[in-house]
């Protein structure tokens, strides 16, 4: 995969990929959440 | 590097004098302790971000890490995948949010001040703070030289000089404008450190014929790897490294493990998840950090490992001897000297000057918090911003002259030994302290102890890398390392963590022990 033969490191490549996508699926879904007013309301 | 000075001077002294302005900025908004310790506890999600990053990154991880890439080949994309993964993910969803709340419910304003008020502690405050003021300072002097180094060189200007002006500037708005100023340059140098690496990649990718195919050379050269490096379990450019093998050993232990969780406890990192008011802040700027990480270490490894194509396509020869002298750290600068176009020679040689200062202002900050603050604190709660002010310059002039007479040999090393030392002696106790209600001070105590001292005897007697620049093995047992191999290639950290987390366990046992005692006495 991305002309790597050895899985041991395109491997490491998908999940330096999917980790960075995981951060920002993770910003944008909790955007708006743990504001300091929502913290206080609750 | 080969560019035009003049244009140099010039778009450094645009970049300078942005700078100044950020730290003026920041010194206008420090009115009192908790701003020039904490930032006052509001700063924008995307300049902590940006912030945090750019501290994480010095020049050593680009040009140094970068230059060990080109040496070792691809294999280091895994420090990338925990740089992410442990080093922002982790760090901010796990321990930032924890770090953030009781830090604000404590008024914590310093790491060893969080652990000192987590464990109701002095001990710990002292303790965290004397590994921060012993060992910091070895850490700063590398990116000191790194950065002067890097300054005589480009601006052929005299190195004394070099390191006494870089330390001045970053001492300047340091000193005036605590970690407002820190992280409103740190913020600045971030983007630009952000385009130069973005624009490196892809002029690489151009430069190479494209992703595949460049990927697809870089494999087709594992017979060109030098016989040294063979014996030692290299196997190619585009492979790991034989399992177990010293190089794998190295690899996996010290680059990937070693500097891939020490980040999680370093005091200077730990104190930003404080200066947000909010854990929305830190949710929004995992979604920045992320990225910003990946377009760092991941295109330093990247292009690392494939100037060998470049370098064998133009040169006829591996990145290894192309570099300077031998010497590894100018792999990355002598191929984007060959290989680039001058405006962005100039480009990067402006990211790796905002990746020392960044880095550089960072430790000075906590090093000059710490012992102004958490070690010359007297009684009350109170904190005088003139010592600690004082006590950042002493710390400054502590880590210029160590740049003067610490020895070459053992600077490369300094990036790898504080992360391994910070994850060794805090990272069981401070993950202890923000997820218990009761943290106990025992094993608290145990754990920090055993880490240090673990990491310590492994360092100076048996990682043969260090232990032989030390000389302490050699003085004391006539050999440079206690152990023989492939004992020698295993990091401290690998050793010292584990028993740092089992001293926490014992601690553990023993004070459950002590209040079951104590409850069947009472209840007798």
């Amino acid at each position: 995969m991305f002309g790597i033969p050895d899985p041991a490191i395109w491997i490491g490549y998908l999940l330096a990929l999917g980790f960075t996508i995981a951060c920002l699926v993770y910003g944008l879904l909790n955007w708006n959440n743990g504001a300091e007013e929502q913290r206080d309301g609750s | 590097m080969a560019v035009d000075t003049g244009i140099f001077v010039a778009i450094t002294l645009v970049y300078l004098a942005a700078t100044i302005a950020l730290g003026y900025l920041g010194y206008r908004q420090t009115k009192e302790s908790d701003d020039y310790m904490v930032a006052g506890r509001k700063v924008n999600p995307v300049v902590l971000a940006l912030s945090y990053g750019a501290t994480f990154i010095s020049t050593s991880a680009i040009v140094g890490f970068g230059g060990v890439a080109a040496q070792l080949g691809m294999g280091m994309i895994w420090l990338t995948v925990l740089n992410i993964g442990l080093g922002i993910f982790i760090a901010f969803v796990v321990f930032g949010k924890k770090t953030r709340s009781i830090g604000s419910r404590l008024q914590a304003v310093t790491f060893p001040d969080l652990m000192g008020k987590c464990y109701g502690s002095s001990f710990m405050r002292y303790a965290a703070g004397i590994v921060i003021v012993v060992s910091m300072p070895l850490y700063t002097a590398a990116i000191l030289i790194g950065g002067a180094q890097f300054i005589t060189s480009t601006l052929q200007i005299p190195y004394t000089t070099a390191l006494i002006a870089f330390a001045a500037v970053v001492a300047l708005y340091v000193v005036l404008g605590g970690l407002i100023a820190v992280m409103y340059t740190d913020a600045l140098q971030g983007g630009i450190m952000l385009v130069g690496m973005t624009i490196l990649l892809a002029l690489t990718y151009v430069q190479l014929g494209g992703v595949i195919e460049a990927h697809t050379a870089l494999a087709a050269m594992s017979d060109l790897v030098p016989e040294a490096l063979a014996a030692g379990g290299m196997t190619g450019w585009a492979s790991m490294p034989a399992l177990g093998s010293p190089i794998w050993l190295t690899l996996v232990t010290t680059l990937v493990l070693g500097v891939g969780i020490g980040v999680l406890a370093q005091p200077q990192l730990v104190v930003r998840f404080m200066t947000v008011k909010d854990d929305r802040s830190l949710n929004r700027a995992v979604l920045v950090g992320g990225p910003f990480i990946l377009m760092m270490t991941g295109v330093a490894f990247t292009v690392g490992a494939l100037t060998n194509v470049y370098f064998y396509r133009t040169d006829g020869v591996i990145a290894l001897a192309a570099a300077t002298g031998g010497n590894i750290d100018t792999i990355i600068p002598n191929f984007i000297n060959a290989s680039m176009p001058e405006i962005f020679i100039v480009i990067f040689m402006l990211t790796l000057l905002a990746a020392a200062m960044s880095t550089l202002s960072s430790l000075l900050h906590a090093m000059g918090t710490s012992l102004g603050f958490d070690m010359m604190r007297s009684g009350s709660r109170g904190a005088s911003m003139k010592r600690i002010q004082v006590a950042t310059v002493v710390m400054i002039v502590v880590s210029v002259i160590l740049a003067f007479i610490m020895p070459g040999s053992i600077i490369a090393r300094a990036t790898a030994m504080f992360m391994g030392l910070c994850a060794s002696a805090f990272l069981p106790a401070y993950a202890h302290a923000v997820y218990s209600s009761r943290p106990s001070l025992l094993a608290a105590k145990l754990s920090l102890v055993a880490g240090a001292a673990a990491w310590f005897v492994w360092t100076a007697f048996v990682h043969v890398k260090e232990s032989e620049a030390l000389g302490l093995s050699n003085l004391l047992f006539g050999v440079p390392a206690i152990l023989p191999m492939p004992w020698q290639a295993v990091d401290p950290l690998v050793v010292a963590l584990p028993l740092s987390i089992a001293a926490l366990a014992v601690g553990l046992v023993l004070d459950r022990h002590e209040v079951a005692v104590e409850e069947s006495a009472g209840a007798a």
